[in-house]
């Protein structure tokens, strides 16, 4: 189709909006207007039938009704400024990692939103906080309509989102999806200084850190052998935040030491062959059903005479790189002294 | 070939086969590591991993071969159509979405026997149906056809459940339910499945007089003192249980129960019910040997072997659709 004819053919939400707001005597300059952002809106539109919601929410301002396209396309500037010293007025968080983050730091009605998945007791340590929060689905027409000065989220999650937001002139800071327990105090701090609450995320980072050292202090001897086992056979390998857990809490990861890099599949053989001294299964059962929650609970694992197997970390503790983490190692640490006490060895 | 001898021939294969299945595995265990693992018992790794996860493999490898060879045989018998088969004609993915739509939605908690109970309910209702179009019109075509409706129906509605299941987890089970997988099953799974298989073998076996009649033509059947509306309830019963009970622990293993009847048709007398022990046991070893060979070629045993049988068999439907076209329609 020619690029002439394109207007005519938009979508209604669109073209309603640009048709209420012109008068008889400003057709002509909003036509022309209209002709010379045309192939760029083409263009972005492709990439994705969200925009045409999008672009139909711009904010009409009133007055010089000649100047509302101007005006929208303003909007959309003043949103790429950088925030500067002030500290961000409005921050959504799209990812349930950095939820947790935002939550804990956020000054009182600083976070407009947080992601669904911050109210899911398995995933979301800080799931109680969440009720109190309005929750987004992590779309971009959810953060269109919220218009807030900062969008934080992960780097793994919705890329596609991340890219349309930045594309649009949003501040989006993207927070690491590798996470482990180093990279905690770290995230912390950052997050502290995105939303101005420096001092807040300086005294939970050094709490952190003094806790971790803490249990680190506490080690000695042989270390048991221990298995983060998810639904599906998949195990926590090298370079996963389960890693860093286990390693801390005094343990030796089995899949680290058979090799797994990340997630990876872990066949149930092996589990039975390396018999190891725990295995760290998914906890609730209360969860909607599915065919992957049956291979952690396989009744092979079960004939392991030697083997504990059990949640035994607090529920959602260690699923997001937190201040809550460190009631994993915490758990993890007692149970690691039940199993070969510090006092036993010599 | 003698029936004894050609049955006695899949009958060693398929042993040898489910022996070789008991053998595969990332633990990599000796012989007589293995046979006293199987035997002795005790707590050693190697008693749990013979017992607890390679033997249910392999049984359920070797029955629910059995059984969609079987079911294959019998409905290409009865329906004197040589494309007919439980997965083409959409029977295994009634099956499936009757698995997922009563265990997904969490009805009954998380327990395993939603699975067959659902299944079972499916795969009644694609046998019904498709029974129902095949006597009104018999043609070859428009049974596949209303298979292929009823697949992508099925498959539709199962993406459609495992979407809406709130367990994050569940939309990657799609895979499993579209091409079945034999992997980390427990010896739960093979009593929950085979005494249902077993009622279904039994059932077919059965209406093995009806269909030689029926060979001949209903009229001609109904003269020979051939009850129809007895076969046709075995058959669906016979079917609907066997692939059921089949798709509900294992997915939807397509193609097999196509090739074997077509493979060994040839070394039999040519009449229906001479096929159904042969084509059973030759699909017994058809899907052990599939299943074995996704072990091999992926040790990480992430393969599922519904994607193998169809690797094997869809090309092998295909050439029975150009070969059928002269000799059918």
């Amino acid at each position: 189709m020619s690029e002439k004819a394109a207007p005519s053919r938009f979508p209604s939400p669109l073209r309603g909006g640009w048709t209420a707001a012109k008068g008889g005597r400003t057709g002509g300059v909003l036509s022309a207007v209209l002709n010379a952002y045309l192939p760029r809106l083409r263009r972005t539109l492709r990439s994705g039938a969200s925009l045409w919601l999008l672009r139909s929410h711009l904010p009409l301002k009133g007055g010089d009704r000649a100047s509302v396209l101007p005006a929208a396309l303003l909007t959309l500037a003043t949103l790429t400024a950088p925030a500067g010293a002030q500290p961000p007025a409005r921050v959504m968080s799209l990812n349930v990692c950095t939820d947790q983050l935002a939550m804990a730091l956020a000054a009182p009605g600083q976070l407009v939103s947080v992601s669904f998945l911050a109210r899911e007791p398995d995933l979301s340590p800080l799931h109680r906080e969440a009720e109190r929060y309005p929750v987004n689905r992590g779309m971009a027409e959810d953060v269109f309509l919220a218009r807030p000065d900062l969008v934080v989220t992960g780097t793994y999650t919705l890329h596609n989102t991340t890219q349309l937001l930045k594309r649009l002139g949003f501040r989006v800071e993207e927070f690491s999806f590798v996470q482990t327990l180093d990279t905690i105090p770290r995230d912390i701090r950052r997050m502290g200084k995105l939303l101005g609450r420096e001092e807040e995320a300086e005294a939970m980072a050094a709490e952190f850190e003094a806790g971790l050292a803490e249990v680190e202090a506490s080690q000695c001897g042989p270390r048991p052998t221990a298995l983060a086992y998810e639904q599906n056979g998949v195990a926590l390998g090298k370079g996963t935040l389960a890693d860093s857990v286990l390693t801390a809490a005094g343990f030796k990861n089995l899949a680290t030491e058979e090799g797994v890099e990340g997630m990876a599949p872990f066949p149930l053989e092996l589990v039975v062959e390396k018999k190891p001294d725990i295995v760290i299964v998914p906890g609730s059962k209360g969860d909607a059903p599915s065919l992957g929650a049956f291979v952690p609970r396989h009744p092979a694992l079960r004939a392991l005479p030697a083997t504990r197997i059990g949640a035994f970390v607090p529920r959602g503790s260690w699923s997001c790189g937190g201040p809550a983490v460190l009631e994993a190692v915490k758990a993890l640490n007692a149970l690691r002294q039940e199993i070969a006490s510090c006092e036993a060895s010599p | 070939m003698k029936p004894l001898a050609l049955n006695l021939a899949l009958a060693l294969l398929a042993l040898a086969l489910f022996l070789a299945s008991l053998a595969v595995g990332p633990a990599e265990l000796g012989v007589s590591e293995s046979v006293r693992g199987l035997f002795a018992g005790g707590g050693e790794a190697a008693a749990i991993i013979m017992r607890e996860i390679r033997l249910p493999r392999a049984l359920l490898g070797l029955s629910i071969g059995f059984t969609l060879g079987m079911a294959g045989a019998v409905l290409q018998g009865f329906l004197r159509n040589p494309l007919a088969e439980p997965g083409i004609i959409g029977v295994s993915a009634m099956a499936a979405f009757g698995a997922v739509a009563v265990f997904y939605s969490g009805l009954a908690g998380s327990a395993l026997y939603a699975l067959p109970a659902g299944a079972l309910t499916g795969a009644l209702a694609a046998v019904l149906l498709l029974m129902a179009l095949a006597a009104r019109n018999g043609s070859t075509l428009t049974l596949i056809l209303a298979g292929v409706a009823l697949s992508s129906l099925a498959g539709a509605l199962t993406a459609l459940v495992l979407n809406l299941s709130p367990n994050p987890f569940a939309s990657y089970e799609i895979i499993f339910w579209l091409l079945g997988s034999l992997k980390d099953r427990s010896i739960a799974h093979v009593w929950l499945a085979l005494p249902l298989m077993a009622a279904g073998w039994l059932l077919i076996a059965l209406s093995a007089r009806a269909i030689d009649a029926l060979s001949l033509g209903e009229e001609a059947a109904a003269s020979l003192g051939i009850h129809m509306a007895r076969t046709r309830f075995l058959i669906v019963a016979g079917v609907a249980l066997g692939v059921g009970a089949a798709t509900a622990v294992a997915g939807t293993i397509g193609f097999v129960g196509l090739v074997v009847p077509h493979l060994i048709r040839p070394l039999t007398t040519r009449m229906p019910s001479r096929l159904l022990l042969p084509a059973g046991l030759g699909g017994a070893a058809l899907l052990l040997a599939a299943d074995v060979a996704v072990r091999l070629v992926l040790p990480a045993g992430e393969l599922n072997v519904g994607v193998l049988t169809a690797l094997i068999g869809a090309p092998f439907f295909l050439w029975l659709v150009v070969r059928a076209r002269r000799e059918v329609f």
